[in-house]
């Protein structure tokens, strides 16, 4: 199975997981179609295409197994997937900071530590460097939209600031 | 009309909009300029900064930043062959060779009048069209808007490249994204599992920004190398030139810049497939109608005025979906219509007719944005180059921030930040398994009209069959099962030659 195929099976768990949710909505007497209507169209659909996805691909697989073993992939270029986690990792860590230590500080750690896993400072300049731009950005943003937009930025629960 | 005209661009001449248009309009060049950056990624940084705004400075500045990102690719895909935004690919085909050959202010200002005089008629069709449509739109009833969404989805999933199933369940699954939280009728809360934030469903922008920012900024983090990040500092050659001789070889060539204009404007109107697309068809259709196809790709001027001028009329084609129908031509205007509905304006068929005022304040801006650009370029086309050289490792965690910024100053909440983070993995997820993004926003976006034209639709008439019998519904849904057999034809055509992206198409 590839990635069609595991995608159509994760999209087929969700339709039919929502599908069984839409059983316990209430019906109205007077409305003659109730709040199941149009999502149960939605997701009968989705049910459906999901499983013409599976289908093709496993149809495929048979197909191009006969024929020859070919992998879609050309190993052309090699992607840093382990970047990305990263990346996601530290972007959740930030979204969980927030409240808690308030965005000025939640924000310089944030943009310091992603730029850090970027492009690892080397030597004095490198962390001088890391550090300013962390602390212009924040200073920025945070004058920017509290004091010019009106924009209220959230404040920390451990720190109050 | 005309007079609406003159009090919008007497409106947006003062400096209350002009400042924000002006900031706008530069920001949107040096973010087309920018590759890696597209124009929906500016317009999501931008997005944030327009929430403390009245609501037609918020617009005036999106529009400037549309109009300057879509002119702004050309300045580096000229310069120095790498498309700013992926609209820009085309440029680079004639626009490099140009600037090799020593002409480099040549190249860079047949781009950017083009663009301004491309964008400018397609003003002209903007300011013409969008009434008149919105007059038909009017006679709708919901059976013509439920078969109108119903098609604007089936035709995108249809467009775009890659498994047509795969653009339906996309399209699907954006629909799904909109069912969860209140029905429409009794306000029954669906599927928020308990949860008291979602009973008002998933809010529209933080699931966009999250889809978008993250399948864009991830995919260019896994191309992150160590290496590449010494970017040495690009030497901007002089661009002095003699803009009658550019401008001579626009005028001189009247149907070759009309017909890409037009090319621009109507895939523009075609809801959710934009620039990229515009360019390509247009550059593509000015060599099949050249005297001398064998010369494109060596920098002929006819490639720079086809493709730019097909960019910027693009932008005026979406406009025009938007602004008659509520439908949005593609994800800048996609954004553009969410921040609308946080100013409160409920765009669609009455828009103009309700705040005509924004309206017209919406066509001055984009009208007065071309010239802006024109003069932001003279002044200081070089100078975007610099900006070219600032290192992916400092950008990206500065836009995330105004992502994070953009989705948490809606509400003023932090779970508005989780559905950030949430769909920014979907997202991600999503262009992993090659599935196309476009349809699934135009789904998302439409989801809510959809369930309620239909809602209506059935509670005003039981009978299912008006939706087939009702003339402009039945045409509509013919249509789009036209669109989808279309679609299944041009696969078989051309099969085994499909290729499907890993990267995402906006």
């Amino acid at each position: 199975m590839t990635r069609d195929g595991i995608a159509g099976l994760i999209c087929l768990a969700v339709a039919i997981g929502m599908l069984v949710l839409t059983r316990g909505l209430p019906q109205s007497s007077f409305v003659p179609i109730g709040p199941d209507f149009y999502p149960r169209i939605v997701l009968i659909i989705m049910v459906v295409l999901s499983v013409i996805l599976i289908a093709s691909d496993v149809l495929r697989k048979r197909k191009s197994a006969a024929d020859t073993p070919t992998g879609a992939q050309s190993p052309a270029e090699k992607r840093n997937y382990r970047l990305v986690g990263i990346t996601f990792s530290v972007f959740a860590v930030y979204v969980v900071l927030l409240p808690l230590l308030g965005y000025r500080l939640a924000t310089l750690i944030f943009i310091a530590a992603l730029q850090g896993v970027f492009q690892p400072p080397h030597g004095a300049r490198g962390w001088i460097l890391l550090l300013v731009s962390a602390l212009a950005t924040t200073v920025l943003t945070y004058v920017v939209f509290e004091h010019y937009l009106s924009v209220l930025l959230p404040r920390g629960n451990w720190t109050g600031w | 009309m005309f007079e609406l005209l003159l009090a919008g661009i007497e409106n947006v001449v003062h400096l209350k909009y002009l400042v924000p248009l002006f900031l706008g309009t530069l920001v949107g060049l040096i973010g087309g300029a920018l590759p890696g950056v597209t124009i929906t990624m500016t317009i999501i940084i931008v997005l944030p900064f327009t929430f403390g705004m009245d609501p037609l400075q918020g617009l005036a500045t999106m529009t400037g930043v549309y109009v300057g990102g879509s002119a702004g690719g050309a300045i580096t895909a000229a310069l120095i062959g790498i498309p700013g935004s992926p609209s820009a690919i085309t440029t680079t085909f004639d626009g490099f060779p140009m600037t090799q050959k020593g002409q480099p202010g040549r190249a860079i200002w047949l781009g950017i009048w083009s663009s301004c005089f491309g964008g400018l008629l397609a003003g002209i069709f903007l300011i013409g069209a969008t009434a008149p449509l919105a007059a038909i739109a009017l006679e709708f009833g919901p059976w013509e808007y439920f078969s109108l969404f119903v098609f604007a989805l089936s035709m995108v999933a249809g467009l775009t490249e890659g498994s047509l199933v795969k653009g339906l369940l996309s399209g699907t699954i954006g629909l799904a994204i909109t069912i969860v939280g209140f029905d429409p009728i009794m306000s029954v809360p669906r599927f928020t599992l308990g949860s008291e934030f979602l009973r008002s469903g998933f809010p529209f922008l933080p699931v966009l920004i999250g889809i978008f920012a993250f399948a864009q900024l991830m995919t260019d983090i896994e191309k992150m190398n160590k290496s590449e990040q010494t970017n040495a500092p690009i030497k901007a050659p002089p661009l002095t030139v003699s803009h009658h001789k550019v401008l001579w070889e626009i005028i001189s060539r009247p149907f070759l810049f009309v017909w890409s204009t037009l090319v621009g404007i109507l895939i523009g109107v075609l809801p959710a497939i934009g620039g990229s697309a515009a360019t390509v068809m247009a550059y593509d259709q000015a060599k099949k109608f050249s005297k001398h196809p064998e010369r494109f790709g060596k920098g002929n001027p006819e490639g720079i005025i086809a493709s730019e001028a097909s960019c910027n009329a693009n932008v005026g084609g979406s406009l025009v979906t938007i602004m008659a129908f509520g439908i949005p031509g593609d994800a800048v205007t996609a954004v553009m219509l969410g921040a609308m509905t946080i100013h409160g304006i409920q765009s669609g068929p009455l828009f103009v007719s309700q705040h005509p005022t924004i309206a017209y304040g919406i066509y001055a801006a984009y009208l007065l944005a071309h010239p802006i650009m024109v003069l932001i370029c003279a002044l200081g086309a070089r100078l975007f180059l610099r900006v070219v050289t600032v290192p992916k490792s400092m950008l990206i965690p500065n836009v995330l921030v105004l992502c994070v910024i953009g989705a948490f100053a809606l509400n003023n909440i932090m779970e508005d930040v989780a559905v950030l983070l949430l769909f920014g993995v979907v997202g991600y997820a999503l262009v992993k398994a090659r599935f196309p993004l476009a349809p699934l926003i135009l789904g998302l976006i439409l989801g809510d009209q959809i369930e309620v034209n239909l809602l209506r639709a059935i509670m005003s008439d039981p009978d299912p069959w008006l939706f087939f019998t009702r003339p402009i519904s039945g045409f509509l849904l013919a249509l789009s099962v036209g669109s989808v057999i279309f679609a299944l034809w041009q696969h078989r055509r051309q099969k085994g030659r499909v290729k499907e992206s890993e990267d995402p198409d906006f």
